[in-house]
């Protein structure tokens, strides 16, 4: 390959696509074509670098320069003054919140400083659509030396790595390779890649698959080795585009390269991959509802055991991995389990890709070690919380995890610790809460997801998360009891305990790490009927402080019931008898005249 | 260990139990005696761990794993009752009814209330308030008292759900339901009709075909599997809401066609309230079609069956005793020439019914003059149909055949387990073909759709007989009048069959009317013969065998042989010892409305339109009463296949029982015995019997062995019989004068939902609407272009006949041609018909 004196990477993540990251690359371009630089400088096009919030963005290479939120117009400048003249533009670096000196280099930023990157390792720099660039930072060469390896050493040395899965139970991924592996098959065996992520806000998965498919890839092929499979599917979303099309090529190239398909580079190996698109429900991201969806089936799940490692896609032995999961395999078989596992804590190895959103400055993708705090995550990495707001809480492991309070900020970030304060993993969602926000609220709305997606087979999940949405909807408007506080603890626990699958099994877990920790929040709405941080509008009384009115009148037109009344230059009032609490007014007034109390 | 690998040794409830390896626990714990209440478990259909009533707890493992779908493994230690798993349970039930209208099962004043069905409405009834269908009879009832839940904690939120009462036969009222899906499993796991499906998710879900269609639309067999296996009041029957709980039960035989369901008759004091398919192994393995799970009820049931002897005159109709009528008949047929009798019987009727009337009219009338109107329903290609059942196989060889070849066979409504089986054996892998001019429900699943041009049947067959003859490989034979894929598909068809390890033909009723009929099942004679397949030819008759063997046709003598063998007729002559000149004259069913005037015409299970107008005097004796008023005939009221002991023959040649289950309503008696009556009146010898059985040993004793009466043979009779019905070439089919146009082809099928001579669509409400009447299918183009609309009174007309039909039209028709059912007395002779066709002017 060519080299060049500078490389400008491009991001063309989804986000950063869709801020006009295109049209910033055919900008680059068309200056650098214009400077005559386009024999020393390259412009390439990258998956997502995790940091979003501030995209489009432009890294410089071999120096690292960040550049963000780039528009158009900004190029030709960029262009002249850095690549012609070496000067770096400080104004189109990134300066963190509330400091006015920016940082020029990439990793000097806290947002990048204190990640580890393994599954993301190539993002930011390659051509996803370039299989030569994969290969040239040592992709594939996993694959090779597998290849060479006993399917026995391969299983031996993903289980030394204890590596776990990522796509939500954390199970230890050599222990169900090898169980795929003994398990009994009279046609064949199956891998699979769960790349449906259906947690709103989560995309980690999608990010990796669109930074660096072939790292899915060449998991897939050597789990597939290691267990004896000759088919593999690729399970993702429709809602993809990008991420599908950029597996479609690597697939295409792999192929191309003799890297699927028969005699993999000469071993006598067969295999290929099919991709599978998938519905869009959030349930079929579970593994057995997924099988019956590859199958064609409706995406609904069923019970285990039988588990899929005997008994999966067309009643033969599969193993299920999530994207995230077979990202990792290449590097830890390139590498060894030594390197990995030192990486992590006891129990929980290697690294996790978190994305972080919410209450929260630098919302993103991050990748970091396990082990690491939240207290890191939220305020070294991600910024701490915008406005100067207190963190209240941070919600893990996606709709279906819990919520974590301040007091917990150290904990450490491994299976074991989540699961214990109530969450979990899950697939990496975090969502960083603040003081304004209800914990009540906050599980209603968390909860109403999971029963919005609730497949109805089972009745615990089907009526028991309807009946728990009623209660926390009456609490939330002022007309729970003590009583149904009680049941709806005593639901959560019916719930969790008797649903057929991961959805409801873990739909509760809001509803009872809020119990668990803001159990205050609970009792003052029902027995004050007071809602501490004003979100359950039903429970506030709306009053106009008569300092503030400006009697600009615009609450009068806007109430829908004709509450208010007042006159020109007269401070406005609220009739109590007709508000029926709608928060127009709080809303509409420019003044902060309008208060809760 | 298990002392074989094949069994495990488990502790269930701290008992050591050795149990099969493979099982689920809940099939441990009942094949132990422990109780695990469920729901959505079904013992037929595969395990779906929905309701979560089975939870147990199970040491080693997380949870609460379902009993129903975990298997046993080596040492489980299970826990079936711990407070724990109860304490679950009873709450997922009040989940479960916290959107049920279960009122009544947690009302205070439960069993007061089932006590003395006292209500709180202020009505002068005793009704008690019940709000189920299915009170009595629920899965649901019987896990709330086990678990003695006598209050819902949560609050009770109904769904609301419209009632869904559009198709026919059986109601859906959702707001009962619990969604454990087993109606949707069972019609497709075991009905294979994937009919249903859970639309929508979460708390909408609800049970129904996709994309909102009717059931009828969606291809809904109304076989009644869903219903059947609903453990609460969701799917109930028309026919049988608010019947209760059935007080007893009786196996038998359905006697809607030649398949020869076993069933379970559902009774109540001494009414048949309902009919369920009865486990049967080696027949319809647990399964009915629509005509036995929800048309039986209503036959028997209805105002129209006949209570008492009747003498019709000139319109006046006169209540008889027995004595009376008995007495009246042996008059008038003690006085009846030989020559001036004549009987026909339906093969409706059991083997010794039939062989009672065939001795009747030979013995006491000393008349050769016994026939059916099966007859004219199989026309002169009736022996040629018979013949097939020389190399016929029994149903249960579906399931071994590789390649199933099905020739004018619909399995939708009627003979839909057979559709069943056909499935199961696509499931398997076996390949199935099927020839048929016309949209049937086959065409859908088939392989290969064979659809030759309307009348071109035989054709089709000739060409694909040519191609499997042995030396013949060329297999260039071009099928003539067929278009050119076709050619191609009838060469895949014929290499298929060739090379087929275990071939087999089914023969159904499509082709019967045909002009070609004989050619057609000539063929398929042949063509079995060619690749060496079983064949099994599905007769609409229930007995239509049994009528052969007993010897009702006047061509045949019982036993099936030829009444032309002088042998045989000797024999017969002398055990009976009767003087008989010939026992084949010439005379038969069609001689009724051309030949001599007869004196008396005695019908049994028959119903001809003006049948009292055929003879000076007739005997009319069935279930029904007569059509239209009669001018002058004995009425006698028979027993239906529910009310009388004997015994049918089945299209396998199988001996099947059917049992009495109730008396007979009113004074109705069994068909042999009032034939008996009337001869012992007129001073006859043989006809000494008082039970059906008396006559099977008869029958078994100097005709042929039908096994033991109370425990028919297993396997079925070998079908071979030397007499032949000869049924004469019936008119050409007509021609029409219609200037340049190129005439519509007809084709008029004959109505195989009958029973003893009546269509199920005049005493079965629900029978009208899948059974059309006198609607003709046309295709969309050709309506448009005769300006004809769905519904529509249309002419069809040719230089025989002018019929007035309701037009229907049909996606699938074939273009040009229309297609209706009529019953077997209003045939119009061999299809196709040249007609012309043109919307009814106003
Ligand atoms: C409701 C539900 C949704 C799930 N969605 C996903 C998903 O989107 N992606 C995923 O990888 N795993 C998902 N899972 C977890 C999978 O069932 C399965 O455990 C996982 O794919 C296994 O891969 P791993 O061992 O690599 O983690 C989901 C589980 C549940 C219960
Ligand atoms: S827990 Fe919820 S999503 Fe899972 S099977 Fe039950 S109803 Fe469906
Ligand atoms: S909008 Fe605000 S300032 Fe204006 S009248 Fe209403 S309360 Fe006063
Ligand atoms: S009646 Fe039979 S075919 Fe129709 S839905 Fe029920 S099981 Fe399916
Ligand atoms: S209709 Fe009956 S069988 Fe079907 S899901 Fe509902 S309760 Fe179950
Ligand atoms: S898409 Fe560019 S940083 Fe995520
Ligand atoms: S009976 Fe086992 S879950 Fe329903």
């Amino acid at each position: 390959m060519k080299t060049y004196r500078s490389y400008c990477m491009v991001c063309a993540g989804t986000a950063c696509v869709s801020n006009r990251s295109f049209h910033i690359k055919e900008a680059l371009e068309r200056e650098i074509e214009k400077q005559g630089l386009q024999d020393e400088i390259a412009v390439v096009t990258t998956g997502c670098n995790g940091f979003c919030a501030v995209g489009p963005l432009v890294v410089v290479h071999p120096e690292g320069i960040f550049y963000q939120q780039l528009r158009e117009e900004d190029i030709p400048y960029v262009v002249e003054e850095h690549f012609l003249k070496g000067r770096p533009v400080k104004r189109l670096m990134y300066s963190p919140p509330g400091e006015q000196t920016p940082i020029p280099k990439m990793n000097d930023i806290g947002f990048f400083k204190q990640q580890r990157l393994i599954a993301l390792r190539n993002r930011g720099l390659i051509d996803p659509e370039r299989i030569d660039e994969y290969i040239a930072r040592d992709g594939y060469f996993g694959l090779a030396k597998a290849l060479k390896m006993k399917p026995r050493e391969i299983i031996q040395e993903i289980k030394d790595s204890g590596l776990r899965g990522r796509g939500g139970a954390g199970f230890l991924t050599g222990l169900k390779w090898e169980l795929t592996r003994k398990a009994k098959s009279n046609g064949g065996k199956f891998v699979l890649c769960n790349a449906d992520e259906g947690d709103p806000g989560a995309f980690m998965d999608r990010s990796i698959v669109e930074a660096d498919p072939h790292s899915v890839i060449e998991g897939l092929i050597i789990g597939a080795y290691a267990i004896g499979a000759n088919q593999g599917y690729i399970y993702i979303r429709n809602e993809y585009p990008l991420a599908l099309k950029r597996l479609i090529i690597a697939l295409e190239q792999a192929r191309n390269y003799g890297l699927l398909g028969k005699d993999i580079l000469g071993s006598g190996f067969d295999f290929d991959i099919k991709i599978v698109r998938g519905a869009g429900a959030f349930v079929c991201g579970e593994e057995t509802a997924l099988m019956a969806s590859v199958e064609g089936r409706l995406g609904e799940p069923r019970p285990r055991p039988p588990f899929p490692t005997e008994h999966g896609i067309w009643s033969k032995p599969t193993n299920n991995n999530n994207v995230e999961t077979w990202a990792n395999v290449p590097s830890i078989i390139r590498r060894g389990a030594q390197w990995y596992s030192q990486i992590g804590t006891e129990t929980s190895k290697g690294t996790k890709v978190f994305s972080l959103v919410g209450k929260i400055n630098n919302t993103g993708l991050v990748e970091v070690p396990m082990g690491i705090t939240l207290r890191e995550i939220i305020y070294d990495i991600g910024g701490g919380i915008p406005h100067e707001k207190a963190f209240k809480a941070v919600q893990t492991g996606g709709p279906s995890g819990g919520c974590i309070p301040a007091e917990l900020l150290d904990l450490p970030v491994d299976y074991e610790s989540l699961s214990e304060a109530g969450s979990m993993m899950g697939s990496g969602g975090m969502v960083v809460l603040d003081e304004d926000t209800c914990m009540v609220d906050i599980a209603r709305y968390f909860l109403s997801f999971t029963q919005d997606e609730s497949c109805g087979k089972c009745t615990p999940c089907r009526e028991g998360t309807k009946m728990m949405l009623h209660l926390l909807k009456k609490i939330t408007e002022g007309k729970g009891t003590e009583e149904d506080l009680e049941t709806l603890e005593q639901l959560a626990h019916e719930v969790k305990e008797t649903s057929l699958c991961g959805l409801g099994k873990t739909a509760p877990n809001p509803v009872l790490t809020t119990l668990r920790y803001f159990r205050d929040e609970y009792e003052a709405h029902i027995k004050e009927k007071r809602c501490p941080a004003h979100v359950c509008r039903q429970l506030n009384t709306y009053r106009i402080d008569p300092d503030a009115c400006t009697a600009c009148g615009l609450c009068r037109k806007e109430c829908p019931e004709d509450a208010i009344s007042g006159g020109k230059k007269q401070p406005h009032l609220i009739d109590q008898q007709k508000c029926v609490k709608c928060g127009i007014c709080f809303d509409v007034c420019k003044f902060e005249a309008v208060c809760i109390d | 260990m298990g002392k074989t690998s094949k069994t495990v040794q488990i502790n269930m409830d701290n008992q050591r139990l050795e149990v099969h390896r493979g099982l689920t626990i809940l099939q441990a714990a009942e094949s132990n005696g422990i109780y695990i209440p469920t729901l959505c478990a079904h013992q037929d259909l595969s395990p779906f761990g929905g309701c979560r009533m089975c939870i147990v707890e199970v040491e080693g493992m997380r949870g609460f794993p379902t009993a129903c779908t975990t298997p046993v493994e080596e040492g489980m230690v299970i826990r079936t009752k711990t407070s724990q798993v109860q304490a679950e349970r009873k709450e997922i039930l009040q989940l479960i009814l916290s959107e049920h209208t279960s009122s009544c099962l947690v009302c205070d004043e439960k069993v007061e209330c089932k006590e003395f069905m006292g209500t709180i409405r202020k009505a002068g009834v005793t009704t008690g308030c019940r709000y189920c269908p299915n009170d009595d009879q629920c899965e649901l009832q019987d896990v709330v008292d086990y678990l003695e839940l006598d209050e819902i904690g949560y609050p009770v939120y109904y769904r609301g759900l419209r009632v869904e009462k559009e198709d026919p036969f059986y109601d859906r009222d959702y707001n009962l339901c619990i969604l454990c899906g087993r109606c949707i499993r069972v019609c497709q796991e075991v009905r294979a009709a994937n009919t249903l499906a859970f639309k929508q998710r979460g708390r909408f879900t609800v049970i129904g075909p996709a994309f909102d269609r009717t059931h009828m639309e969606a291809g809904c067999e109304f076989c009644g599997a869903c219903v059947s296996v609903c453990p609460t009041g969701a799917l109930s029957e028309k026919a049988r809401k608010w019947e209760g709980k059935p007080d007893r039960e009786q196996i038998t035989t359905c006697a809607l066609c030649g398949v020869g369901c076993q069933m379970r008759l559902l009774i109540k004091g001494e009414k048949i309230i309902g009919s369920l398919p009865a486990q049967d192994p080696v027949v319809n393995s647990g399964q009915l079609c629509v005509k036995g799970r929800f048309c039986v009820t209503e036959l028997v049931n209805h105002h129209r069956r006949l209570r008492k002897p009747q003498r019709h005159q000139n319109g006046t109709e006169v209540e008889l005793s027995w004595n009376e009528a008995i007495e009246a008949a042996a008059a008038e047929l003690s006085v009846c020439a030989p020559k001036q009798f004549g009987m026909l019987i339906s093969p409706n009727c059991s083997n010794e019914d039939l062989y009672i009337a065939q001795k009747f009219a030979r013995v006491a009338m000393g008349s050769p003059n016994i026939d059916s109107s099966t007859r004219t329903f199989y026309g002169h290609g009736f022996s040629a149909y018979l013949d097939l059942f020389r190399q016929s196989a029994p149903l249960a060889d579906l399931e071994k055949s590789s390649d199933i070849l099905c020739v004018g066979l619909d399995a939708r409504f009627g003979r839909s387990v057979v559709g069943v089986a056909l499935r199961k054996a696509m499931k398997r892998g076996a390949r199935i073909v099927t020839i048929n001019p016309r949209p049937h429900n086959l065409a859908l699943m088939a392989d290969i759709w064979l659809k030759p041009i309307l009348g071109a049947e035989a054709g089709l067959l000739r060409s694909l007989v040519k191609m499997t003859e042995r030396k013949n490989s060329t297999s260039r034979t071009r099928a003539k009048g067929q278009g050119r894929g076709l050619t191609q598909d009838l060469l895949t068809v014929a290499e298929m069959l060739k090379n087929a390890h275990s071939p087999a033909i089914l023969v159904g009723s499509e082709f019967l009317q045909h002009d070609k009929s004989w050619q057609i099942f000539e063929l398929v004679g042949r063509l079995a013969q060619n690749v060496g397949a079983r064949i099994l030819p599905l007769p609409a008759q229930n007995n239509l065998l049994g009528s052969i063997l007993m010897g009702t046709y006047p061509e045949i003598l019982p036993g099936g042989f030829s009444s032309a063998d002088e042998k045989k007729a000797r024999q017969f002559k002398k055990s009976w010892s009767v003087n008989l000149a010939q026992f084949s004259t010439g005379w038969n069913a069609s001689a009724l409305s051309t030949g001599p005037r007869l004196k008396v015409l005695y019908l049994i299970g028959e119903n001809l339109p003006g049948f009292d107008q055929l003879a000076d005097f007739t005997i009319y004796q069935n279930i029904y009463s007569p059509d239209s008023p009669t001018v002058d005939a004995l009425v006698l009221p028979s027993a239906a296949f529910t009310e009388a002991d004997g015994t049918f023959i089945n299209g396998e040649g199988r001996i099947q029982r059917v049992r009495k289950a109730v008396n007979p309503p009113g004074d109705a008696l069994p068909d042999w015995e009032i034939l008996c009556r009337i001869a012992r009146k007129m001073g006859k010898k043989g006809f000494d019997f008082s039970s059906a059985g008396q006559i099977h040993r008869e029958i078994s004793r100097s005709v042929m062995n039908l096994g033991r009466f109370h425990r028919p043979k297993r396997k079925p009779v070998p079908l071979t019989w030397q007499g032949r019905v000869n049924v004469s070439r019936p008119k050409p089919s007509g021609k029409v004068k219609d200037g340049k146009q190129i005439p519509f082809l007809l084709h008029a099928s004959s109505a195989e939902h009958v029973y003893r001579g009546f269509l199920l669509t005049a005493f079965v409400e629900g029978a009208r609407q899948i059974f059309p009447q006198d609607m003709v299918d046309i295709n969309p183009k050709d309506a448009q272009k005769k300006g004809i609309s769905q519904g529509d009174a249309v002419v069809v007309s040719c230089e025989r006949f002018q019929e007035t039909w309701t037009a229907n039209i049909v996606d699938e028709q074939p273009p040009r041609t229309l297609h209706v059912t009529l019953h077997q007395s209003a045939s119009l002779g061999a299809n196709p018909h040249r007609v012309k066709v043109k919307k009814k002017d106003v």
